[in-house]
């Protein structure tokens, strides 16, 4: 079966794209087909990180019903094995997906046939972008060390999380949980998915159950991007534990990626940083990565139609 | 799963072990302002600036209680005392790996409402003052005071139970509409009010009051 490895990011250039693309060559390299999906429609630029300055078709063909199959949309790159939906030309943004399209292409995509499929989920917390990220328990979030980008993963964690409760619910259930939550914890509390879980373990103890069982599932990973020499290595560590202690939700820190000019020097060539570049630390860390990725996947699909 | 920093012992808020040695709470506090300090890019937007002082107070207050000998002592009586901590695991430090700590352990119950559902529901039958109320087509909320009355339930009981701030209950009381949510969260509050007495039918008495109070300008 598939395995499915969505890469979010609160912000923007923290190297989603980057990650995304570089990781996919590995996975390809190692034989197994690999599928990349731009889903960061109207920034999308995975195309041109693996060489198809001009992509014939997009995801938005299929969304548009041009094509009838997610597989039609799909394009070879001049990869072996490694396949892309682009997200290029499109002229429809994630954030305004309509509802049946956005459970329609989660459909397609979890029913397509690669071994690994990686989606490039572009910036922001939208509740497309979340639905997306929650469509595997294999999640990757990916931030630099900085606060901008901190403070972003945060909020994004934080959303990703109330979301997946949210999933849970009717609009009038929902509200009535706020409400009681704003009423015990205080009126900063509405949008503090550990205070939500509280009152759901409370009022609606099987879902509670349900939830909390999901939550234990969820293997999401923390990357941290463009660590400078001065950076704090121990940094993302630290993060996960914080995100453990107080959300009480798993996030595994799976490793630092050390920033590297050549990064930049690789994509103005169009060529593949691990192949230009194999011996920078750089190159070193995104392999170690994608070897951790790869051996740490849950064996089982998941997919949540909100 | 979430926890609350301050329902933490001290142990657990310094990420250490009961049988830790004195020199490694030092460590662990230094490990942990690291993680929490206002500087700390850990952290960074994690926390509200007040939640961010309590938790360092704590962290303060842990670090000097577990460092001190003699306060140590008195801090592991008390957990012994309260079941939380047993004198194996203090004593010989890390013999089993299993957990000490019930991380779900329900906070202390503190006296919630001692009359039961069956009590009140007897109690509001055999009382002819509430029957004549909940025969009404408009209930308002000197109404449901009355009836609060007449059970001598005081409004801190229901609060306590219920959840629901104290004014609010209040305010459904006095309709103070100004002082009350929005009615979203106002249902809610007012089903609450009423489950907790035993009203009922609830949804039923819940529509005449809610009725009373849009007639006086409650808006959604
Ligand atoms: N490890 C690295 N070292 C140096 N530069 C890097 C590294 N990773 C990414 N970059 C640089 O950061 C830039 C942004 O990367 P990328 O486009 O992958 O970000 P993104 O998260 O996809 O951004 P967006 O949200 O805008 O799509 C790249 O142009 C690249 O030059
Ligand atoms: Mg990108």
């Amino acid at each position: 079966m598939a395995h499915i490895w969505p890469i979010g990011g609160g912000k923007g250039g923290s190297g989603k794209s980057f990650l995304t693309s570089a990781l996919g060559r590995l996975m390809a390299g190692s034989g197994k087909r690999t599928l990349l999906i731009d889903l960061d429609l109207g920034a999308a630029n995975l195309h041109t990180l693996v060489d198809i300055p001009y992509p014939a078709k997009s995801l938005s063909d299929f969304v548009k019903k041009k094509f009838p199959l997610l597989e039609n949309v799909v394009l070879e790159t001049p990869v072996p094995n490694l396949f892309l939906i682009s997200g290029a030309n499109d002229t429809l943004d994630i954030a305004n997906l309509p509802y049946e399209q956005k459970i329609k292409t989660l459909r397609a995509i979890a029913k397509l046939g690669y071994e690994c499929i990686l989606l490039d989920l572009g910036a922001g917390s939208s509740f497309n972008t979340m639905d997306f990220f929650l469509i595997s328990q294999n999640g990757i979030f990916i931030a630099t060390p900085e606060p901008t980008s901190i403070e972003n993963i945060h909020r994004l964690i934080r959303s990703i999380y109330f979301r997946r409760i949210r999933q849970c619910f009717t609009v009038m259930e929902f509200k009535e949980l706020e409400g009681e939550v704003v009423n015990v914890f205080g009126d900063g509390s509405f949008n503090k998915p550990e205070c939500m879980m509280q009152m759901v373990k409370k009022n609606h103890p099987e879902i509670g159950l349900k939830l909390a069982g999901d939550f234990t599932g969820y293997r999401f990973k923390l990357i941290l991007n463009q660590l400078r020499k001065q950076d704090d290595a121990a940094l993302g560590g630290q993060i996960c534990r914080l995100i453990e202690k107080h959300l009480g939700l798993k996030v595994e820190f799976a490793g630092n990626i050390a920033f590297d000019d050549h990064v930049h020097d690789a994509i103005c060539q169009r060529v593949s940083f691990l192949d230009r570049y194999p011996y920078t630390r750089t190159a070193c860390d995104v392999r170690e990565l994608s070897n951790h990725i790869i051996s740490s996947a849950g064996d089982q699909l998941q997919i949540n139609y909100s | 799963m979430e926890m609350n920093f301050t329902k933490l012992n001290y142990y657990e808020m310094l990420d250490v072990k009961p049988d830790v040695a004195f020199f490694e709470i030092r460590h662990a506090y230094n490990a942990a302002l690291q993680m929490y300090q206002a500087d700390s890019l850990v952290s960074y937007s994690f926390f509200s600036q007040s939640e961010r002082k309590e938790i360092l107070t704590l962290l303060e207050k842990a670090y000097l209680t577990l460092n001190n000998e003699k306060e140590r002592q008195d801090y592991d009586n008390d957990l012994i005392r309260l079941g939380i901590l047993t004198e194996a695991a203090k004593k010989s430090p890390s013999k089993m790996p299993v957990s000490i700590f019930d991380i779900n352990r329900d906070q202390c119950k503190t006296g919630g409402l001692k009359n039961t559902d069956a009590e009140f529901r007897a109690r509001i039958a055999a009382n002819e003052r509430i029957e004549k109320i909940l025969a009404k087509q408009e209930i308002r909320g000197g109404d449901l005071k009355v009836i609060r009355n007449e059970l001598a339930v005081p409004l801190e009981k229901i609060a306590q139970k219920t959840k629901v701030r104290i004014d609010y209950l209040r305010s459904i009381e006095e309709e103070n509409i100004e002082a009350l949510p929005a009615l979203v969260f106002l249902k809610g509050f007012i089903k609450s009010y009423l489950k907790c007495l035993c009203i009922e039918p609830l949804d039923e008495i819940y529509s005449r009051y809610i009725n009373c109070l849009a007639g006086l300008g409650k808006k959604s």
